[in-house]
């Protein structure tokens, strides 16, 4: 990674009292993979177009190689943008969307407005159309396109223009489950062969993870935490970003010294430290960390209240104490059985409280939980906060 | 059973277009009529679509049509357009809220928008004349002349387009609206994020998405243009008349198939206009429902190639000739209509023979702006609203007396008409305008009974025809409460200019009583034409110069004054108060009393003229029109002769009071 190129400080954004982001600090560096990650309404598709130059922030600055470009239009800056649900120009086909921004008039370093040459611009066209695999698509019109061809034109039409930087907002969004895999690759390959810099907004955690150099967790106009996907994974921060990253047991503990914390009266072995002594904390257990053993062998001990196959492995849903958990297991525990728990030292992760705590990680009302997980990522999100003003 | 109920309403919608189209459908036919007559088929001729493209009153009225109507539709369809964008780029609710208040001007009546346009139009130039006067002074006291702002404005072209460019940016707003609601709103911001400033994307991008409707806006706003005449009526004051007002006008006295002609043309046109915006729609439905199986048309893939960038000087051109052309027609317009002088006249429809305006605009070089208005109270209220800019009004002989007494006309310096002393000794001197102060006689005539002799025992000589049981449902009652009471007081022996409430109940019971027995067909005016011609009813009132076209039409018809005696009414030129062009007016006035002017006015218009030459050398200017010669008959009931119009009375001004009962009793007949 080089040096840095764009820098957010205290961004702020209020439509009408109601502050949409709130005191956004941000720092991306060239040629850097990011993702701005978060539900529907946490500021992400502000905080882009922001940096697109669709929006002026409230207050704060927005600078780009160390210049201020807070109220730099969008048709003068270096970055591109691929919309939400593509936004290809219907009444031109797919040859004449890719040359679009090629065909606009462009100030040269001494100011003078130079038009490309025909042979120049079929020269990049055709380049484009190449590293996005559609050639002999040119006269098409775009309604004539699948939904992955039209996200590629969407794509060429963005980089044709040579951005130092391409936003990319929900661009899967609308893509089935094999044809976004299948894109994601297709991303991070042009992104490595362009070397420029993505700014990638999602819902997706596992999209996020899968691509990303850097993840921002985004919540309620604020960034939760920033960090490279396995530190997101690992340690989460908070409730909410372990919570939204991943499935987690979220439980309340007392640290009772570096290294020993205390879950439902037992103490257990763990790898953190530097919190005050019989602090409340949140402890995060991911689910596949947790081992199953027989009862008497168990450190905490409990019953199987519910059981599905997933494939690769059971969810199941243990009652410890009035407090269910999710575990991941390979090995059938039928429904009504009793079974011990253990979890190594690593498999804990200790986080201060906050805000959060509580509102997290419990798995009493499993099913309705796992139908809003689904839910979420079976469409993208029609508006951001904020785009309807 | 079921069948049977497709049967009845397939005869139900059969009927409800036959009603719907069966009107226009005869107006077309009788378009092609070689006769003059609205009700007798006499062959087909294109001789009225001929003598339309002659007449100028109607050439002019297309032309100012055509204009507004293109400059009212660019203008609004580019602030309409803008305006739509504009309600986009707002919340929702705040959009809302506005595109019900942009609704609310086309539910409203028609009626209301021109009175309150006209209304602020009005108000606007008296604080402007204020305004005005004031600056003008303040720059004479300092010593300038450079600016003299006009203290006079008044309606006219100016006032008429801003009318109809008000009422048309609703429609295009309600077209452009739902084509910017589809588009993905992300369009914009993608041709911004690729270069282009927000008018280049607006031109590029969203321009191309919102094209369809916006052409649909143009087409709706242009065919509300052309239609338009209870706008256009209250706004376009005395110097521009718009085709509708024009028909309008000449329907005044009769529907010749003229008008047949010109509606059928209007209403063709408009058609075309409807079916072109609707074929693109249902067009561009199939293309948005077809999606990529459709086939390019010629016409689009010519439109393709043109748009291609290596075309744009064919582009550029073309747009450059259409611009040209259209400055040109512009300043040709306002050429003829600015830089010759002019003389504003506002008459009846049908009430000059139109050669008239060309011969004296040869000689004088004055352009005549020839206007018309549709009834003596028409044209009052329009003057007295303080919008209208005539130099020369035709009015009749009772509101001559009222606008004198109003101190609205101007005295005349007779010194200027020369020819006024050919008027005959009989039209000197009349009570309306006793001192022969203010006005030169224009035509006059006798209000008389036309009746059907085969439809009726012997000869009329009274107007108790007109309330007899005998002729049960074959009379028809003049439409106009001044006529018909005045002619019942006259057969009740009383006269006409009556104050006396008394009399005039009487008279109004008379009416009544006969109604009540249904000895009225109905009432008319203009429809007397077909009625009479085409032998669907006995008996009549009616003027005598038109009663003499029927009798044309229709050998059985006879005309009398009745022995109880009659109306006679004069219409005489006046010069308004202040008239701007008093020179001019001067000479189109005496140029009108001329007595070859008379002649061929008695001609076209069948109403006596006042001229003494011209109504002694009548019969000799018909055998030379005609090749025939004039039926003595006929030239006595054209030119009442002296001992007729002997029994004959004249309207005066009635008193307000008057006035007033005669209206409550006309309207209280309606409803009985």
């Amino acid at each position: 990674m080089s040096k840095e190129l764009i820098r957010l400080t205290d961004c702020v954004m209020a439509f009408d009292d109601e502050v949409v982001l709130d005191k956004i600090n941000l720092s991306i560096k060239d040629k850097e993979f990011l993702t701005l990650l978060g539900p529907s309404g946490c500021g992400k598709t502000t905080t882009l177009r922001i940096i697109g130059g669709f929006q002026t922030p409230t207050s704060g600055d927005v600078l780009f190689d160390g210049v201020r470009i807070n109220s730099v239009p969008p048709h003068k800056r270096t970055i591109n943008t691929v919309f939400q649900k593509y936004a290809l120009f219907p009444h031109l086909n797919v040859y004449e969307n890719i040359a679009f921004g090629l065909r606009i008039p462009k100030a040269d370093a001494a100011g003078k407005k130079v038009k490309l040459a025909e042979e120049e611009i079929d020269r990049r066209v055709m380049e484009m159309l190449e590293i996005v695999n559609l050639k002999g698509f040119e006269k098409r019109r775009t309604s004539q396109l699948s939904g992955g061809q039209q996200q590629r034109v969407a794509i060429a039409r963005a980089l044709v223009n040579r951005p130092k930087v391409l936003l990319l907002d929900e661009p899967l969004g609308a893509l089935d489950l094999k044809l976004r895999k299948d894109m994601q690759n297709e991303l991070k390959r042009i992104q490595k062969a362009m070397e420029i810099t993505f700014i990638y907004v999602t819902h997706d955690q596992e999209e996020a993870l899968a691509m990303s150099d850097t993840v921002v967790v985004m919540d309620g106009g604020r960034i939760q935490q920033i960090g490279s996907p396995e530190d997101i994974y690992n340690e989460p921060k908070n409730a909410f970003v372990a919570d939204f990253i991943g499935e987690s047991n979220i439980i309340d503990g007392i640290m009772r010294s570096d290294g020993l914390v205390e879950i439902f009266n037992r103490r257990f072995q763990c790898l953190d430290g530097g919190f005050g002594k019989d602090e409340v904390v949140d402890v995060v257990i991911r689910p596949e960390d947790v081992d199953i053993v027989p009862e008497d062998q168990g450190q905490l001990k409990g019953t199987v209240t519910s059981v599905t196959f997933k494939g690769m492995q059971y969810d199941i849903i243990v009652d410890f104490y009035g407090f269910k958990w999710l575990i991941q297991t390979t090995d059938l525990s039928p429904v009504g059985s009793r079974i011990g728990i253990k979890i190594d030292p690593d498999g804990i992760h200790v986080m201060k409280k906050s805000e959060y705590s509580g509102l997290f990680g419990d798995y009493s009302s499993y099913s309705e939980e796992y139908e809003e997980i689904s839910d979420a990522s079976c469409g993208p999100e029609e508006e951001d906060s904020g785009d309807e003003e | 059973m079921r069948k049977h109920d497709r049967t009845g309403s397939r005869l139900i919608i059969g009927l409800m277009f036959l009603f719907l189209y069966a009107p226009i459908l005869l107006l077309m036919i009788f378009s092609f009529n070689a006769g003059d007559s609205s009700a007798v088929w006499k062959g087909f001729s294109l001789h009225w679509y001929g003598k339309l493209f002659q007449n100028r009153l109607i050439m002019e009225s297309v032309y100012t049509t055509l204009l507004v109507s293109l400059l009212a539709t660019a203008i609004a369809t580019a602030a309409g357009t803008f305006a739509a964008i504009g309600l986009y780029s707002l919340g929702r609710r705040k959009r809302d809220a506005l595109l019900t208040v942009n609704n609310i001007p086309m539910m409203n009546a028609d009626i209301v928008t021109g009175v309150s346009l006209c209304l602020f139009f009005v108000a606007f130039f008296q604080s402007w004349g204020a305004f005005a006067k004031w600056f003008n002074a303040l720059e004479l006291s300092l010593g300038g002349h450079a600016l003299q702002l006009p203290e006079r404005l008044v309606l006219g072209f100016g006032t008429l387009l801003l009318a109809h460019v008000a009422f048309n940016i609703p429609y295009v707003i309600l077209n452009v609206a739902p084509k910017l609601r589809q588009m993905d709103r992300n369009l914009m911001d993608a041709a911004q994020d690729l270069g282009c400033t927000w008018m280049q994307a607006f031109w590029k991008v969203m321009l191309p998405e919102i094209k369809p409707g916006i052409v649909s806006g143009a087409l709706i706003a242009f065919t509300m243009s052309i239609d338009d005449f209870i706008i256009s009526y209250f706004t376009a004051g005395s110097a521009s008349s718009t085709l509708a007002m024009t028909i309008y006008g000449m329907t005044k006295k009769r529907v010749t198939p003229e008008i047949n002609a010109v509606s059928t043309l209007l209403f063709l046109s408009v058609l075309v206009l409807l079916v072109i915006s609707n074929v693109k729609e249902a067009r561009q439905e199939s293309r948005e429902r077809q999606g990529a199986a459709r086939r390019t048309t010629a016409m689009e893939r010519l439109a393709q190639k043109i748009s291609e960038p290596r075309y744009k000087w064919v582009r550029r051109t073309a747009a450059g000739a259409l611009a040209c052309v259209f400055i040109a027609s512009v300043s040709i317009l306002s050429y003829a209509t600015s830089s010759r002088p002019v003389v504003n006249v506002c008459s009846w429809g049908e009430y000059i023979d139109e050669d008239l305006i060309d011969q004296f605009e040869e000689t004088t070089g004055i352009r005549v702006n020839y206007q018309t208005a549709e009834s003596n109270e028409a044209l009052y209220s329009l003057l007295k609203s303080g919008g209208a800019d005539y130099d020369v009004i035709v009015p009749s002989d009772y509101m001559i007396g009222r606008l004198i007494a109003e101190d609205m006309l101007e005295p005349l310096d007779y010194s200027q008409i020369p020819n006024s002393s050919l008027i005959d000794d009989r039209f000197r001197h009349l009570p309306y305008d006793p001192d022969d102060r203010y006005t030169v006689p224009y035509t006059w005539g006798t209000l008389g009974i036309i009746y059907n002799t085969s439809m009726v025992d012997g000869e009329i000589d009274s107007w108790s025809a007109l309330y007899d049981d005998a002729n049960a449902g074959n009379v028809l009652l003049i439409n106009n409460s001044r006529d018909a009471l005045g002619i019942a007081l006259l057969y009740l022996g009383f006269s006409v200019n009556t104050t006396d409430e008394d009399e005039i109940r009487q008279a109004y019971a008379l009416i009544e009583d006969a109604n009540r027995r249904g000895v009225f067909q109905g009432r008319a005016m203009d429809e007397v034409f077909q009625k009479m011609e085409g032998n669907n009813a006995a008996i009549a009132t009616y003027y005598a110069g038109d009663c003499v076209t029927m009798m044309y039409n229709n050998e059985d018809l006879a005309f009398v004054i009745p022995k109880e005696g009659s109306n006679w009414f004069l219409d005489a030129m006046c010069m308004l108060k202040d008239a701007p062009h008093q020179k001019e007016a001067y000479m189109w006035m005496d140029f009108i009393a001329s007595t070859d002017a008379n002649l061929a006015n008695m001609h076209y218009i069948g109403y006596a003229s006042p001229n003494r030459e011209a109504l002694e050398r009548y019969p000799d200017y018909y055998l030379e029109q005609e090749g025939e010669e004039l039926d003595p008959e006929i030239y006595d009931i054209m030119v009442a002769p002296p001992e007729t119009l002997e029994r004959c009375e004249a309207y005066l001004n009635l008193p307000s009071a008057t006035l007033s009962l005669y209206n409550s009793l006309w309207t209280q007949l309606g409803t009985n």
